[in-house]
């Protein structure tokens, strides 16, 4: 692609198909085999026209929207690149682009559509349009980032084909799903697209700003395919006439677009406008300084100060975290992320490695489980190549690998992968021959890396270097060579920078002096990307400090804003004079109070006694208010996370001494499949879980056999299904109808809003719950 | 008419959470104040909306649609054309509520009522706007797919002619269900004759033999 020429692409499809005739609802695609001399007669004109790309008219072909057409998606893909060849038929240099859109679907956490599904629809549109002879692919109109990312590495994967990818942002400088402009230009930069910018959305005048946006994130070609306009939502018609729209378009070069054309409500007089308005017009040079950075499927974090990387997630060391990854707990990870969210990190490092388990699977799992939980990039922290790479391919956005070192085999191993999937990659300095005590033997190491990264194709501003913190109670002479070399690291090598920093203090009492003093040290030397505890505030503290005297934290507005509340918070709230009981603290929803109680409680009794004197009863007193409507249901739902308090510090202390889990039995739950309504079913959960029982919460839209092999797999006596929809309550059905026919021997409790007792004996449960506490008393019946 | 949130009818959403006059204590009026604040903040409400005249077998002139059911048919029979509007709250409240549920179930709890409640509030303003713009015509009530005898598959034709996920950015799930799930659809008809009220009674309801409020002598039309 010559970076000096304009590309003038084609207008809409869908508006002259309407205005030949093809009624609203229809699917467009359909006229590539019933009319195709209409497809290529448009085409045709936007050649005319001066449009260098001809869009094939596959935007909604495939196997989503297609369904029930009457063709199948090779059919239809075929017969549009056909018709966009023929339309090209005679223009020179006229190059026809295989078109994608959405399905229509969502990607998951939010939507119902998995990764691997949506990259399957995908390359059956990629396979078929490659085959016909497409000369580029062009993925567009995409609001959510996960279905690009499936879409773009469907095509990369399945040919070799230039990939141009846009999306939808609205004013606000969002797409529909709250994707930023340098979210998409990190992550599609990364994976490898030969083009990107917006089309549809709006119209020229109101996109420019957001190229202006995007190109301070990539140094890729721009693409500008507005509307025309914004519609008349009366009549669905748009606004703008082609010379206002030319003449928007016209000023997109010197944004920094070069490939222009038009999207909906723009015909063939509009490109010709175009055509006119650009002629003799080349983009200016770009010489902007790109900016580096990592980003979650929304959200973009630039690397240009101090970033916090939260170390939480690492079972290294810690019992009840381990017992949780031996157990599939996930949710105890995604709580670890939240909480250092909440308590300020940037980027949170990811680390399920124990010897026995099935670390690509585990890390797969948690990575989805956490981006659904928080937004802030990923740290992929692993060494394990496959660990790595099923953490990459399901995670949405930019993440970081952590990490490669000097070794030949390593890098060689982890390189390809950080480049196909784009990721930042940290290199530690080490090597075969272990860590260098002298300072310039880890940079030289930290050079080498950076060279290999390179070679890879890998951009210079995504290898961040660790210098490695030893601890300083057994190496006291260390500590300097560690700063030495993470200065020169940044200053010779002009790379950013990573620790861990914690590691330091290591061996010798109030640890927090020597951490922070040395993370202080380190942050004067050049340090950007701390990995630390975020929930230790004196290290919160340190950073925050650090920012203002580095004149990042502009008029201190950060630090100031930090620590404004910190007399206004109020004390825990005790009733006056008098001792707060446990249950009235749990009766009260008071987290950090029934966790204290319960810590008390147990210099006095064992942990079982705990629960079942304790805790339960005063759980059952809440019940009992809630079913009296005393209370309601939020109410209720302070309480059972007050208790949950209470039951973390129990399995703690268990944990810890290597006891097992506290269990009154384990139960299953799960929203029945083509349900999405979750809500009910977490209510449900939560209570469950206070009352001592282990779900498996096998989430929402869960298939029958789902079900049925869990239940038999982890031979489980009390299954819950809930459903909100008529229409649900028929796999609920299903779901029964499966476990019955299995021959597993249990029990099965129904809950949702269109369920009566009747309805539930109907479909063949044993019982049905009402409401949550009905959930907890049935249990209790079945499991005792 | 662009999609405008003032303000979430507390009323509204003690009635999704099925408040039922209990102790309304200090600590549960800042929670809900502190959620109904979250979500305004967060909340991107959006919508699209086209008006069609209807033809005589009821097809909505231009489309190929053709809303399912005797309900909407009866609903529609004083009528010659039809608003279709679909609302919502977008993604990021979506994932608001989504995430409140991994970190405080009561926060979930409410944040989800008050979603409901928001999105209703939404559509109301937009029937307010609608109705000054079309007067001196009258509206009917809203009917959605799901009421009466008119199926979710509706849902599919609906989106296909508004262009739904295009524009709002809405999209369908494989079981026809809304995601975001703050969302709303709706045909509004549209005659020269005042219309009773009737989308929001318990008549028309699929729901009707099992819903719990009616069992309580309630209908999800009141307060």
């Amino acid at each position: 692609m010559d970076p000096t020429e304009i590309i003038l692409l084609d207008g809409g499809m869908g508006t002259m198909l309407q205005a030949a005739g093809l009624p609203l609802g229809e699917l467009p695609e359909v006229w590539n085999v019933m009319q195709p001399q209409t497809v290529s007669t448009i085409q045709r004109r936007y050649a005319e026209a001066g449009s260098k790309v001809l869009y094939t008219n596959t935007f909604g072909a495939n196997r989503c929207k297609a369904a029930g057409c009457g063709y199948d998606v090779e059919e239809l893909v075929t017969a549009g690149v056909r018709c966009a060849r023929r339309a090209a038929e005679g223009f020179d240099g006229v190059r026809v682009a295989l078109d994608i859109g959405p399905t229509g679907r969502l990607t998951e956490p939010l939507g119902d559509l998995s990764f691997e599904e949506a990259y399957d629809i995908f390359r059956e549109i990629v396979t078929a349009g490659a085959a016909a002879g497409a000369d580029l692919i062009v993925i567009e109109t995409m609001s959510d980032l996960g279905e690009m990312r499936a879409a773009v590495l469907a095509a990369k994967e399945n040919c070799d084909l230039p990939v141009w990818a846009t999306m939808t942002f609205e004013a606000s400088g969002r797409s529909f799903l709250g994707v930023t402009v340098g979210a998409m230009a990190l992550t599609l930069t990364g994976l490898g697209v030969d083009a990107l910018g917006f089309n549809c959305s709006l119209g020229p005048k109101e996109l420019l700003p957001l190229v202006e946006e995007l190109r301070r994130w990539t140094d890729l070609p721009l693409i500008l395919k507005p509307n025309a306009g914004l519609p008349d939502p009366a009549t669905g018609e748009y606004r703008i006439t082609p010379a206002e729209f030319a003449a928007e378009l016209a000023k997109a070069p010197e944004k920094g677009a070069s490939i222009l054309g038009g999207c909906c409500g723009t015909t063939p007089v509009f490109i010709r406008a175009a055509a006119k308005a650009l002629s003799g017009v080349r983009p200016a040079a770009r010489r902007d300084t790109v900016r580096g950075g990592v980003c979650g499927s929304t959200g973009a974090v630039e690397l240009n100060g101090v970033r916090v990387i939260g170390e939480r997630i690492n079972p290294t060391g810690k019992k009840r975290f381990q017992q949780a990854l031996r157990e599939g707990d996930i949710d105890y990870i995604v709580a670890r992320g939240v909480e250092q969210q909440d308590a300020g990190a940037d980027i949170l490092d990811v680390n399920v490695g124990l010897p026995g388990l099935d670390e690509p699977e585990l890390m797969r799992r948690a990575v989805k489980a956490l981006q659904g939980a928080v937004d802030l990039p990923l740290q992929i922290d692993s060494s394990d190549p496959r660990a790595i790479e099923a953490g990459l391919r399901a995670y949405n956005g930019k993440a970081v690998v952590n990490s490669v070192n000097g070794k030949k085999e390593v890098l060689d191993a982890i390189l390809p992968l950080c480049k196909k999937y784009g990721s930042a990659v940290v290199g530690l300095c080490m090597d075969e021959n272990g860590i260098p005590q002298d300072w310039r033997g880890r940079v030289a190491i930290a050079k080498r890396i950076l060279d290999a990264a390179l070679s890879y194709g890998i951009r210079k501003e995504d290898v961040l270097i660790d210098c490695l913190t030893l601890t300083v109670s057994a190496q006291q002479g260390q500590a300097a060579e560690t700063l030495r070399a993470l200065r020169a690291v940044k200053e010779e090598l002009g790379l950013r920078t990573v620790l861990g920093v914690s590691n330091i203090s290591f061996g010798l009492p109030a640890r927090e002096n020597i951490t922070v003093s040395f993370l202080t040290q380190a942050l004067y030397a050049g340090l950007d990307l701390p990995i630390v505890n975020p929930n230790q505030s004196a290290v919160m503290d340190a950073i925050a400090a650090f920012r203002v005297l580095s004149g990042e934290d502009k008029d201190s507005e950060d630090y100031i804003r930090r620590f404004a509340n910190v007399t206004a918070e109020a004390a825990p709230a005790v009733k006056d004079g008098a001792e707060l009981s446990l249950g009235e603290a749990i009766l009260r929803g008071l987290t950090a109070e029934t966790a204290a109680l319960t810590e008390k409680a147990l210099g006095k009794m064992d942990e079982l006694t705990a629960v079942d004197r304790l805790l339960i009863p005063a759980l059952d007193r809440v019940g009992e208010r809630y079913e009296k409507g005393e209370i309601f249901l939020p109410q209720l739902m302070k309480a059972a996370g007050a208790a949950s308090a209470g039951f973390e510090v129990i399995k703690t202390r268990i944990a810890n001494r290597g006891g097992a889990t506290v269990s009154k039995g384990k139960i299953i739950l799960a929203t029945v499949r083509g349900d999405i309504h979750d809500i009910g079913k977490n209510i449900v959960r939560v209570v469950l879980e206070n009352y001592g029982y282990t779900v498996i919460d096998l989430g929402h839209d869960v298939p029958p056999q789902t079900v049925v092999e869990t239940a038999v797999r982890e031979n489980v006596k009390l299954i819950g299904l809930s459903a909100l929809m008529t229409t649900t309550v028929t796999s609920m059905a299903e779901t029964i109808t499966a476990l019955r026919k299995s021959g597993h021997d249990c029990k099965i409790m129904v809950g949702g809003a269109v369920l009566t007792e009747d309805y539930a004996a109907e479909i063949g449960a044993d019982y049905y719950a009402k409401d949550a506490k009905q959930g907890a008393d049935i249990a209790k019946k079945v499991l005792g | 008419m662009e999609a405008r949130l003032d303000r979430i009818p507390r009323g509204e959403t003690l009635r999704y959470l099925r408040y039922r006059g209990g102790e309304l204590g200090g600590e549960s009026l800042a929670e809900l104040d502190r959620c109904e604040t979250l979500l305004l903040q967060t909340a991107r409400p959006r919508l699209v909306w086209r008006l069609f005249s209807l033809e005589a077998d009821g097809t909505l002139a231009g489309t190929d649609y053709r809303p399912a059911g005797e309900d909407i048919r009866a609903f529609l029979s004083d009528c010659d054309s039809v608003v279709l509007l679909a609302a919502t709250l977008g993604a990021e409240a979506e994932a608001l509520i989504r995430r409140a549920a991994g970190r405080d179930m009561a926060e979930a709890v409410i944040l989800d009522a008050a979603g409901s409640a928001a999105v209703e509030r939404v559509c109301d303003i937009f029937c307010g706007d609608l109705a000054e713009t079309l007067a001196p015509r009258f509206l009917t009530d809203r009917f959605s797919p799901g009421y009466g005898d008119m199926p979710l598959s509706d849902q599919r034709a609906l989106f296909r002619v508004l262009d739904v996920s295009r524009r709002i950015g809405v999209t369908l799930s494989e079981s026809a269900l809304m995601i975001p799930q703050k969302s709303v659809t709706a045909l509004i008809g549209v005659s020269d004759r005042p219309q009773p009220k009737r989308a929001g009674g318990c008549e028309s309801c699929g729901m009707r033999e099992d819903c719990a409020w009616r069992k309580e002598g309630k209908s999800c039309g009141s307060n």
